[in-house]
């Protein structure tokens, strides 16, 4: 019991640490406000230039000036581009992965959807993101984003304490725990790591070459990767996978719809946001 | 009182008055406030019970063609998507992809849109320079959160979406790297014939 006490003290130690860090008020998300986030960001803003400060002020951990694309047309039009000499290796295993969705993933998922409620199936999701903290709080160090690292920690306190084990997100309801999800990739990107070309593995889906080392990185900052014996953390992992699938089910199905080609809609959709991602 | 007195004592009248003057153009027209009656609009129509049978199937169509119509900048939206290759096209056939990628578009926009029904939509901020205009919207689902920005024109009728960025992910740029493509390999007949088939799906 006295145990107890003290690892409580110590972590309402920590915990106030981190709300005295970010000394925002913990605004919920006010819904029709065009104000939501002022609060929040302004405490790493000394030492921006004026302008910029002026720009961030709105949201928190926002790194990006969207506002560039406004300045002129022509700017638009200049797409991210991508090589892609793999191209027949990847157009297969894009169909690969199609069918590995259509004649597994999904009736596994619908079978699983009928039969766990949501509510768990949400708590599932949030325990295996909760678990694979530390790829995202490596993400945040190795670009040296301390302010997000401490709110990656926070966070990760946070939801494994209140929100037991991490099936609870209360996290969620405080903006300043929630930066941007960073990971290796994304860091080296930073770095100026270019994207290499770009590469769709099978089951793992559409990367290139640079994700590809991120990928191997996040592998072993995951948790579940060192459970024994490795038919177990493979079990883990496809349960994690069915399970998320089950919340997303239709997205797919609704992306092939959009799309005129698809193999060239998901290969751009993977490299915008991977850039957007880096750029954050 | 003296004429000096007079003014000085009305000046907070007249800075008053000034003002509104100066803000009222702003009043129900911002960038924002456009994506949110248009958006409040859509939603307010597919969560309409008397619309949910499917016998007002039509109706409701009707109805969220209407604000899709008021809402999106279609031509511009299609010379940006085919960008450079817009001129490769003859009249006819700008015209005709005008038309068939708004529908297929709308088609689109208006799914996901539907997907999102029984959630919540936060209008978060815009930032406007001169006629551009960039708005953030989130969309809060049980499972997690997706935000959905929308670029803007202002036209002499408002302010028109000529993009839509969800999750990051520029449509009018994935399309444009689509279109590309078959522009390059197929020609513009091919492109124009594909698009014939989607936007039949579904067609207004």
């Amino acid at each position: 019991m006295r145990y107890f006490f003290l690892v409580f003290a110590v972590l309402a130690a920590f915990l106030l640490g981190c709300a005295y860090k970010h000394s925002g008020p913990p605004s919920l998300v006010v819904p029709d406000a065009a104000v939501t986030g002022n609060a929040q960001g302004k405490d790493r803003s000394e030492s921006l230039p004026v302008l910029e400060r002026e720009l961030q002020a709105g949201l928190p951990f926002d790194g990006v000036d969207e506002f560039d694309d406004l300045d002129e047309p022509e700017a638009e039009e200049e797409e991210v581009r991508i090589s892609d000499p793999l191209v027949y290796w990847n157009k297969a295993m894009f169909h690969f992965n199609d069918k590995l969705y259509f004649w597994l993933l999904k009736p596994v998922a619908t079978g699983y959807k009928a039969i766990v409620p949501e509510t768990a199936r949400i708590g599932v999701k949030n325990f295996f993101h909760n678990i694979a903290f530390p790829i995202r709080f490596t993400g945040c160090l190795l670009q040296a984003k301390g302010r997000e690292a401490t709110a990656e920690a926070c966070r990760f306190m946070f939801n494994s304490f209140f929100g037991v084990g991490g099936f609870g997100n209360p996290a969620k309801n405080y903006p300043h725990l929630n930066p941007p999800e960073e990971d290796p990739g994304q860091a080296f990107g930073r770095w100026g790591i270019g994207n290499g070309f770009y590469i769709v593995w099978p089951v793992l889906g559409p990367s290139t070459l640079r994700d590809s080392a991120g990928l191997a990185a996040n592998h072993f900052l995951n948790p579940v990767s060192y459970v024994e014996p490795a038919r177990d953390s493979f079990a883990i992992t496809g349960a994690r996978v069915v399970n998320n699938s089950s919340l997303t089910l239709g997205d797919y199905e609704a992306f092939k719809k959009a799309a005129i080609d698809p193999y060239a809609s998901m290969r751009n959709g993977y490299v915008q946001e991977r850039k957007k991602k880096v750029e954050q | 009182m003296t004429k000096r007195g007079m003014v000085l004592q009305r000046l907070p009248i007249i800075f008053a008055f000034i003002s509104f003057i100066l803000v009222s153009p702003a009043l129900g027209s911002t960038a924002l406030e456009a994506v949110e009656t248009n958006v409040s609009a859509v939603l307010d129509v597919l969560r309409d019970p008397a619309l949910k049978d499917d016998s007002a199937k039509e109706a409701k169509e009707k109805k969220l063609w209407s604000i899709a119509d008021t809402m999106f900048d279609y031509p511009g939206l299609s010379k940006r998507t085919l960008g450079k290759n817009w001129e490769t096209l003859n009249s006819k056939q700008q015209e005709e992809f005008t038309d068939l990628f708004s529908t297929h578009l709308g088609n689109v926009y208006l799914d996901r849109i539907l997907a999102y029904s029984n959630e919540k939509v936060v209008f978060d901020k815009e930032k406007t320079k001169e006629d551009r205009a960039l708005v953030n919207t989130r969309v809060l689902g049980p499972s997690k959160e997706i935000p959905v920005d929308y670029r803007m024109v202002l036209k002499d009728s408002g302010w028109k979406v000529y993009d839509v960025v969800i999750e990051g992910v520029s449509l009018v740029e994935n399309y444009r790297s689509q279109f590309k493509e078959i522009l390059r390999d197929k020609g513009p007949e091919y492109l124009l014939e594909t698009l014939r088939e989607k936007a039949g799906d579904k067609g207004r």
